[in-house]
């Protein structure tokens, strides 16, 4: 073991005043438990205390000035520092999460593992509460107010945001359990179904829809009203229009993301009466090229 | 291990007043049970922490007050950052 009055810095003629000055300074930098992730500084702290144990002690310093005992004579006791627990699972009553509170509120990956491994903790906040809550097509994209019933009676109001879609999970901050000492209440999370829709499918920011239209719709066009989440809107058909043809209402889909919207798609379907109409019957015999265009044409073998 | 409150004072070598204005001050908080307090190495290893703060550095009370508060958050990012990569 080196010399203490080298470890501590002081001359071997240093006042006890001195001697205790300079191991505090060192100490203070060199504490384990101030420096909990530096190896280092627990070898260099172990060195410091052992020559402050010498010499710190006006007995011992006068036995090792006299050469009674060596340097390793007043080797402290091996101990435990508190680091060694501190980050352990059985720190939970001392553990503080204030330091990251701030970044607790984000809506990031790095604030979600924040709040999981925070509630393995004493001071943790209360867990998030799952729900589901089926919402028509039509909410689905407009947005709506809604009110969620729980099982204890109480009730949440959620706002669904327009352009929701399907398995779509919304926070509501604050909502969830209370949780222990000063972790403050979950989450409610809320897993939105959107229920189908019978006229409606969604693909991405697009929505589309198979409408009906007459035969003489189809052969002469014209204007007709097409449903869309958002209300009636008056589309042209244009003449000669067959079934499969489909027309795009433009804006009409579901709100995007970044601003502006997505469209509508309409796929007409020319449906005949349902009842055999003899007019039509005679007008379709009379029809001379009718009977000449073969639709099968490329599917013939 | 788990000792007593007589045991603990033996083994982190400190006054019953001393300790009673400790847990008063929160600076140690032993699990409670029915049969009175219980401490472990980690709370003898605190103890030792505080006892260095105040004989060996010289800090005050509220001098330890602060250095605990803050050792704790720092323990507390450590522990979050430690579970960070399981999570991930």
């Amino acid at each position: 073991m080196t010399n203490p009055y080298e470890v501590l810095g002081v001359a071997p003629t240093a006042s006890s005043a001195d001697v205790q000055k300079a191991y505090r300074k060192l100490a203070k930098k060199l504490h384990p438990d101030l420096n909990p992730g530096d190896k280092a500084a627990e070898d260099k702290f172990k060195e410091v205390a052992g020559a402050y144990d010498l010499l710190g002690d006006a007995e011992k310093r006068k036995r090792f000035d006299d050469g009674e005992i060596d340097a390793t004579g007043a080797e402290r006791p091996q101990h435990h520092f508190y680091r060694d627990f501190a980050t352990s699972d059985h720190a939970q009553p001392y553990t503080n999460n204030s330091g990251f509170a701030d970044f607790k509120d984000a809506d990031d990956a790095l604030a979600e593992l924040l709040r999981r491994s925070e509630r393995a903790r004493a001071n943790r906040r209360g867990q998030d509460l799952h729900y589901r809550l089926p919402i028509d097509f039509v909410e689905s994209i407009t947005g709506a107010n809604k009110r969620l019933t729980l099982p204890d009676g109480g009730s949440l109001d959620v706002t669904i945001p327009p352009g929701l879609v399907d398995g779509q999970i919304l926070r509501l901050r604050g909502r969830g359990e209370p949780g222990a000492g000063t972790g403050g209440h979950g989450d409610a999370l809320i897993e939105v179904e959107v229920l189908p829709d019978r006229r409606f499918t969604r693909e991405g920011d697009d929505i589309s829809m198979e409408l009906a239209i007459s035969l003489p719709e189809a052969v002469l066009g014209g204007r007709i009203r097409v449903p869309t989440p958002t209300g009636d809107v008056t589309m042209t058909v244009p003449k000669g229009s067959n079934t499969g043809t489909t027309m795009r209402l433009k804006g009409k889909g579901a709100p995007r993301r970044g601003g502006g919207h997505g469209d509508q798609f309409v796929k007409l379907k020319v449906v005949l009466p349902k009842s055999p109409d003899p007019e039509l019957e005679a007008f379709v015999s009379n029809w001379g090229k009718g009977k000449t265009f073969n639709p099968r044409e490329d599917s013939a073998s | 291990m788990i000792m007593n409150k007589q045991e603990f004072l033996t083994c982190a070598g400190l006054q019953m007043q001393t300790l009673e204005l400790w847990l008063e001050q929160r600076w140690l908080i032993p699990d409670q049970t029915s049969a009175g307090m219980n401490f472990s190495d980690m709370d003898v290893a605190r103890a030792r922490l505080i006892r260095d703060l105040k004989t060996d550095f010289g800090v005050n009370d509220e001098g330890v007050d602060v250095i605990l508060y803050l050792l704790d958050q720092l323990h507390g990012l450590r522990r979050a950052l430690d579970q960070l990569p399981k999570d991930l």
